[in-house]
């Protein structure tokens, strides 16, 4: 995702933005070119969206490695912001990006979930609510 | 088959005595096992045949035991079933009854008290059960019922009863089946009021339980008690049964300990609350899907299950229930708040058990059973007989294991059966294997000659049957050796007393439900109230002002209601998994629809370079 966020500003043709602001603090981007506004837009949006699933993921990373459920469930929910973001921008504008990310999300749910994963993360507590409850059908 | 060879009724009643259950009821319960005559004197008895209205054909106070046994007016079709007199009708019975039933609250020598539900009864079950719940309470309506004002005469006869002095009283009966002494003890109550006032499943006039003991019996006739059965709503099977020398079986000296669930009087072993569900098969299309879906899910995708994943013969749709066996309320039996009365004993068997065969309280014409009466302790309510009646033994599950005293014979006996069996598998494979060599022999003398051909073949064909023949043979006589060597060690262990695991048998414990969940916060017991008609509301809100962004605010608002829940119910990773499954879907969706031609050609790719791997690596080794 870092890799498409970068592919993405780098498409930008930033010869055509120029800097409006004659104040040194501040930054106000100009461009006539639509293209670079629409280019420059959607890195943007991808930014918004995908900025915080990627901190998380890079958080689960550590928290696998320091606290395996921690980690578990913070891979999972950044999963989760991945795919509505995905999810979000195919409605909107189906950009090429979505779809390798979309496939990679399926993937990487399947394996959190997957027995081998989960064994590890979520070791099983039998608890008595855990037996069968009871089948009634009369008296 | 059960018959009552050799036991007189007073060896029964000393038997049923000796052994008789310690049964501690939970707060709030209103009826306790009495004896049935009483009852019975007190209703009428009616007669439903099919296509015509029911009509009285003993009224009240006319009906004895005696005459229930007559079973007047049978025809074909028929149903006979017993009512309940209505409270109305005698004002002054029903008043006195009233007034007992209010000393009740306030009177400590009478048990009964005002049951609470406790918090987290719905927090304990999901929206889709709480909804199924509703439907089901509005779908009584339209199916057979019992009337809420049997309840009130429910109270009302049993309130009379008491008032003429308290009195608890099993019925006993004990038979000799397969080696075993079964001793019978059936519990009668005057109303099952389960869904009336706990918030159960069902309510029915009458209500006959059971517990059984068995015992096995030495040479010099000493009895032990080797197990124990108490009865749940309609389960049969080993998970019935305890052994007597589980340390999970509470006893007081020889008596087993047994907690009845108020309303519904289920027994079981421990004491707490129960998630009881109840149990409908799904359409067939439907149950097959889901088969499907769930055996690729968990055993293609190889994904997490909460449980072991098993295929299940059937898919059933449940509707949760909780079954109160808290056994903090009155206790019955020996050394107990109440001690037991003698006995209504059935050994030999009556003829109001025998030849009464119609149900012991009102006949709803439930399609489902449940709010029907049941019938006596010998028949089911078609009038077939009850298996725990002709066969108590098999309904415990006990059929295949036989009494302490019979193990080493039944071993002994097997391991001879086994010992002739060889002895006869080894002259014939002796035989079989010297016939082989013949043939083989004989194949390779007609082997390479054109004039032999046929024989040749034939005698190959042969070769290949007597060789199928052999391996049998030899297979059937290994798997003798091995199962005699087990059985002679398990002789040897049970010599030297041992005994094995006191759980073995048990597939599916019924537990209760966990202290945590029991206490859920009052947040979340006011939520599991609300969130049903809050659901109901938000959705009618969405489709009333949120129509053009319908999709989105109905899948947001299921996404948040969801949410909550899981929070609530201590579910989050769970929930986190169905969402992530529910995108994973919806995103395979996605990926079909703008890649289907494409995903086509690269799984043939696939599967073609996979062929050509595997081709290559067999011409490479």
């Amino acid at each position: 995702m870092v890799g498409i966020g970068v592919l993405l500003y780098a498409s930008i043709d930033w010869s055509t933005i120029v800097d409006l602001s004659n104040d040194p603090g501040k930054v106000r981007l100009h461009t006539d070119d639509k293209d670079t506004v629409k280019r420059f837009e959607r890195a943007v949006v991808f930014t918004v969206y995908f900025f915080v699933p990627v901190i998380l993921l890079l958080l689960s990373g550590l928290g696998f490695v320091l606290l395996r459920r921690r980690g578990w469930m913070l891979a999972s929910i950044a999963q989760a912001l991945t795919m509505l973001a995905c999810l979000f921008f195919y409605g909107v504008s189906r950009p090429w990006f979505v779809y390798p990310i979309i496939a990679y999300s399926i993937l990487l749910i399947l394996l959190l979930n997957s027995r081998s994963v989960r064994a590890v993360v979520h070791r099983r507590r039998l608890t008595p609510s855990e037996a069968r409850t009871e089948i009634a059908s009369g008296e | 088959m059960a018959n009552e060879e050799g036991i007189d009724a007073r060896t029964a009643e000393e038997l049923l005595r000796r052994f008789e259950p310690v049964i501690r009821f939970t707060r709030g319960e209103w009826f306790y096992p009495v004896d049935c005559e009483p009852y019975v004197d007190a209703c009428s008895l009616w007669v439903k045949r099919p296509d015509e209205d029911a009509v009285c054909v003993v009224p009240a106070g006319e009906l004895t035991l005696e005459r229930l046994a007559q079973q007047p007016e049978d025809t074909t079709g028929a149903v006979h079933y017993l009512k309940i007199p209505d409270p109305k009708r005698d004002e002054n019975l029903g008043r006195r009854a009233r007034r007992r039933a209010q000393r009740s609250h306030t009177d400590p020598d009478w048990p009964k008290q005002t049951f609470h539900a406790g918090r987290g009864r719905l927090a304990r079950v999901g929206y889709i059960s709480r909804l199924a719940a509703a439907l089901f309470s509005l779908v009584l309506l339209a199916r057979g019922r019992v009337p809420g004002g049997d309840v009130e005469g429910g109270r009302v006869l049993y309130g009379r009863y008491m008032e003429e002095g308290e009195r608890f009283t099993y019925h006993g009966n004990v038979v000799r089946q397969d080696g075993w002494i079964v001793l019978r003890y059936w519990l009668f109550y005057a109303f099952n009021d389960w869904r009336s006032n706990y918030f159960g499943a069902n309510d029915h006039e009458a209500d006959w339980e059971k517990i059984f003991i068995y015992l096995s019996e030495s040479e010099d006739g000493e009895v032990r008690p080797e197990w124990v059965a108490y009865a749940a709503h309609e389960e049969a099977g080993d998970d019935l049964r305890r052994r007597w020398d589980d340390p999970e079986l509470e006893k007081v000296g020889e008596h087993p300990v047994a907690y009845v669930c108020v309303g519904s009087h289920a027994t079981r072993f421990f004491r707490g609350e129960y998630l009881t569900e109840l149990a409908f098969p799904l359409p067939r299309a439907i149950s097959a899907v889901r088969r499907i879906l769930r055996r690729f899910w968990y055993v293609t995708l190889r994904q997490y299950a909460d449980e072991d994943y098993r295929e299940k013969p059937y898919e059933q749709f449940t509707i949760p229930f909780v079954d109160y066996g808290r056994g903090d309320g009155l206790s019955v039996g020996p050394g107990q708040d109440r001690e037991w009365d003698p006995p209504r004993m059935m050994t030999p068997v009556p003829d109001w058990i025998s030849d009464y065969r119609g149900l012991w309280g009102l006949y709803t014409q439930d399609p489902f059973e449940g709010e029907d009466s049941p019938a006596g302790p010998m028949y089911n309510r078609d009038k077939t007989i009850s298996r725990e009646w002709f066969d108590p033994v098999g309904w415990a599950g006990l059929d295949k294991v036989p009494t302490r005293a019979e193990e080493l014979e039944v071993i002994t006996a097997r391991r001879a059966e086994i010992e002739d069996r060889q002895e006869s598998l080894r002259s014939e494979l002796r035989e079989k294997s010297d016939r082989l060599r013949e043939l083989g022999m004989d194949a390779e003398a007609t082997r390479d000659r054109s004039h032999l051909s046929k024989l040749h073949e034939k005698g190959t064909r042969d070769i290949t049957e007597l060789s199928t023949e052999v391996e049998t043979l030899r297979e059937q006589l290994s798997n003798d050796e091995v199962l005699a060597r087990s059985l002679e060690e398990h002789a040897a262990s049970l010599k030297k007393g041992e005994r094995p695991p006191a759980h073995a048998h048990i597939m599916h414990a019924a537990r209760p439900v966990s202290e945590a969940e029991t206490h859920a916060g009052r947040v979340a017991q006011l939520w599991a109230s609300v969130s049903i008609a809050l659901v109901l509301v938000t959705l009618i809100l969405i489709i009333a002002y949120e129509r053009s962004h319908l999709l989105g605010a109905l899948v947001f608002a299921i996404a948040v209601f969801a949410f909550i829940e899981a929070s609530f119910r201590r579910r989050l990773t769970r929930f986190i998994v169905s969402v992530n499954v529910a995108l994973a879907i919806v995103g395979t969706l996605v990926l079909l629809e703008h890649f289907f031609w494409s995903v086509i050609v690269l799984a043939v790719l696939v599967v073609g370079l996979y062929i050509l791997w595997e081709n290559l690596r067999e011409l490479g080794s």
